[in-house]
């Protein structure tokens, strides 16, 4: 067996509560891994998560498959169930040396208030432990500043191309592949992908995109050869990620503090955030978006979507924006899912004419 | 029923009727009740007289009687999934039923509702009760359980700051005051800490008691009462936690197997083989736990419930409201997060002295298969069985009698 050299300049992330600035100031690169819309998952991913969301038995397997074993090390979020299960297990697998990444939770739970903001922040001081142990790098005050620059370059990047995506010169397949780069390459390098990211856009509906999040921009391909454009999403993989810099504070605490007020006022998840929150949430970047319909794609036992269904539908009432949904989309039915969910809208829209 | 039957059980259950009207009186006659998740810090509401209903007794009693599909069908109506984590949405389903689809005349509306943020889904189904006319929400953290030190049986009564780490228990204590304080704005009523001080005492009691009777069940031979029969008659106990009574039930209980010891009580006459039940209770076919006594000798000698009310409960420590935090931060991380499941069923498998165990595995719990490995380590076989506990469709189609009857012939040898 050839052992695998570790390379200290990346960490692994599974879900989108990371703050980059963190893993950056460590020199480190964080690398977040997505998963699929499609493709089996093995017996033993199924039997040791149990039955949750597809995309994370595919991040399972890919694990155990030793394709990540090069990285120095994983942080996994507690942001929804199946994540939060993927923790449990590969800790105790880890344990037994059956996978050879360090594994580390960060549980960081959403919403204000004093106390919610301590236990974020011990979060981020263990997870500031874990980056220094996994890549021997120091990490200070300094360097969690110039971590919080080169973020913040990122998060500029990506609003020139939000600015592009609402004035109709990105499509939404290349915004989402403009996150995941982002998500999973070097700044400077993601910065470049980032700002390429220029295509022109069909006649069709501006959609907008909730429900699950999106592994890949196959559904979104989808959707836009049905000739819609994605002009915006509530989801991780997109809009819904998390890129901000903290650069101001005094000490590693104060960045750390920064950091948690900037998590807290994140939009809210469909996991973890109120359903009330997210339709007005949904409501308000609708209108600010100029979106014309909005589509809901929820994977099988990715149900936190499913019980959001009623207030968006009353949300997108009021303002008369056309609404369809599909749950339970099975491991491999994700685009034929997104083409009658597509048909869908257009015979309302045609209905409407 | 069965010939057998505990007189703890039966009594439990006659309380449990008894209570229920009288909460429904109450509540009709102003007085604000609250719906709680099984996982929430009921101790509070106790402390401050506010009667409550556990949402997951509530939702097996309407599925007794029946009234399961009717009550998911009515989520679907409004749009809601009727397929997803439904035990939890089924009371929510069922709250608009007609009087006559109504279990045991229907809840009354709830004041309160409070559950803690396990999941994806808890916290939507108890914000849709908060939508309803007059109920309000509270929700609580769940955090990960994020440390897990070995033996946590042995940490949690009182070390449970290394058990759980300080950070988890801030957050949820700090949480706990807040649901004080917006529980005083409601009603009016403050806290009274020695009160909370007193019932956290009765908790422990209680689970002292159940400590014992585990214990003396783990000893005997042959053993001296059916699993199904102890899982109501701890169950039904807990849900008044805190309480004289349920002091003295446990007391009861204890003093009721003691005695079936003593009289040399052995509900398998000829008790060949012991085996432990790991998973939930199969409601939807009690009986099946007794079908194995007169053909192979076997009985079912542990189920979770006495156990956890033995090991889960006991929180000793000056600060009631740190303690009660203490009580439910990790509570179903000791049953179902490894590697904390997998090392507590050993240590009971082997306090037991099972020859084999039936393993229900949960789909809804990660690492099930630790378990299964860890018992089988300790040269203890196991039968895996993938079904649903309470869908009598889902349990006859995994054929669990006709596959533990192989099981037992060819992997759990007779004792001498």
């Amino acid at each position: 067996m050839t052992e695998v050299v570790r390379d200290r300049r990346r960490i692994g992330v599974v879900g989108a509560d990371l703050p980059r600035q963190i893993v950056l100031a460590a020199g480190a690169s964080p690398e977040r891994l997505f998963g699929a819309w499609s493709g089996a998952v093995s017996p033993r991913a199924s039997e040791l998560l149990g039955a949750v969301d597809a995309v994370a038995g595919r991040i399972l397997d890919s694990i155990l498959a030793g394709e990540h074993d090069d990285l120095a090390g994983l942080v996994i979020c507690n942001d929804s169930q199946a994540n939060l299960r993927m923790f449990y297990v590969l800790r105790v697998l880890a344990a037994r040396g059956e996978v050879p990444i360090p594994v580390q939770l960060l549980d960081a739970p959403r919403g204000q208030g004093a106390a919610k903001q301590a236990f974020v922040v011990a979060q981020y001081t263990r997870l500031v432990d874990f980056c220094r142990r996994v890549t021997d790098a120091d990490i200070g005050v300094d360097e969690l500043r110039r971590a919080g620059d080169v973020e913040q370059s990122v998060s500029d990047a990506l609003e020139r191309m939000r600015e592009r995506r609402a004035q109709g010169r990105c499509a939404g397949t290349s915004a989402l592949n403009a996150y995941r780069a982002a998500a999973s390459v070097a700044p400077e390098a993601a910065v470049e992908v980032i700002d390429a990211a220029s295509t022109p856009v069909g006649q069709g509906d501006r959609l907008f995109v909730t429900g699950s999040g999106h592994p890949d921009s196959s559904v979104y391909q989808e959707l836009e050869r049905a000739g819609a454009t994605v002009v915006a999403e509530d989801h991780d993989a997109g809009d819904g990620g998390w890129f901000a810099g903290c650069s101001t504070g005094e000490s590693e605490a104060d960045v750390l503090v920064g950091l948690a007020s900037l998590h807290a006022s994140r939009p809210p998840s469909a996991a973890r955030g109120s359903t009330a929150e997210r339709a007005g949430t949904l409501r308000r970047r609708v209108a600010d978006t100029g979106s014309t319909a909005v589509i809901t794609l929820a994977r099988d036992l990715d149900d936190a979507p499913a019980w959001e269904l009623p207030a968006m539908r009353n949300a997108l009432a009021e303002l008369r924006v056309p609404f369809a949904a599909r749950v339970q989309i099975s491991a491999d039915g994700a685009l034929s899912a997104s083409r009658d969910a597509v048909t869908a809208l257009q015979e309302k829209d045609g209905s409407r004419r | 029923m069965t010939e057998d039957r505990l007189a703890a059980a039966a009594a439990a259950t006659r309380h449990q009727k008894a209570w229920f009207a009288d909460t429904v009186r109450r509540a009709q006659e102003g007085e604000p009740i609250a719906l709680v998740n099984a996982d929430a810090p009921h101790e509070v509401l106790r402390a401050m007289g506010i009667p409550y209903v556990v949402n997951q007794w509530w939702a097996s009693i309407i599925s007794a009687k029946r009234l399961g599909p009717t009550s998911l069908e009515h989520l679907a109506e409004r749009g809601l999934p009727d397929f997803s984590q439904q035990y939890d949405a089924i009371p929510l389903g069922a709250q608009d039923l007609p009087a006559h689809q109504r279990a045991w005349g229907g809840l009354p509306d709830p004041a309160f509702a409070i559950a803690e943020r396990s999941g994806d889904v808890t916290q939507k189904i108890f914000e849709l009760w908060g939508e309803r006319e007059g109920t309000e929400t509270f929700l609580l953290s769940r955090t990960g359980a994020d440390p897990v030190p070995s033996s946590w049986w042995e940490k949690v009564p009182r070390d449970w700051e290394d058990a759980f780490g300080a950070d988890r228990l801030d957050l949820l204590q700090a949480e706990i005051e807040e649901l004080i304080a917006w529980l005083s704005e409601r009603t009016g009523r403050s806290l009274d800490r020695d009160r909370l001080a007193r019932i956290m005492d009765l908790g422990n009691e209680q689970a002292e008691w159940n400590r014992r009777t585990r214990d003396l069940i783990a000893a005997a031979r042959p053993t001296p009462v059916l699993v199904n029969d102890t899982m109501p008659a701890v169950m039904v106990p807990q849900w008044h936690r805190g309480t004289q009574w349920a002091v003295d039930t446990a007391r009861a209980l204890h003093d009721e197997v003691a005695r079936r010891i003593d009289d040399g009580v052995a509900v398998c006459a000829d008790e060949k083989r012991r085996l432990m039940w790991v998973g939930r209770g199969l409601w939807s076919d009690l009986d099946m736990y007794r079908r194995f006594h007169e053909e192979f000798g076997a009985v079912f000698v542990w189920s979770m419930y006495l156990a956890i009310a033995a090991d889960g409960y006991p929180r000793y420590g000056e600060d009631a409201v740190r303690a009660l935090a203490a009580r439910f931060v990790g509570f179903t991380d000791q049953l179902y997060v490894p590697p904390w499941s997998a090392e507590w069923y050993v240590k009971e498998a082997l306090a037991h002295g099972v020859d084999g165990v039936v393993h229900l595995v949960a789909d809804d719990t990660p690492g099930a298969g630790f378990i299964s490995e860890a018992l089988e380590a300790e040269g203890i076989p196991v039968l895996e069985i993938r079904a649903n506990n309470a869908d009598s469709r889902s349990s006859g189609s995994a054929r669990i009698p006709e596959r533990i009857e192989e099981f037992l012939r060819e992997r759990v040898p007779a004792r001498d």
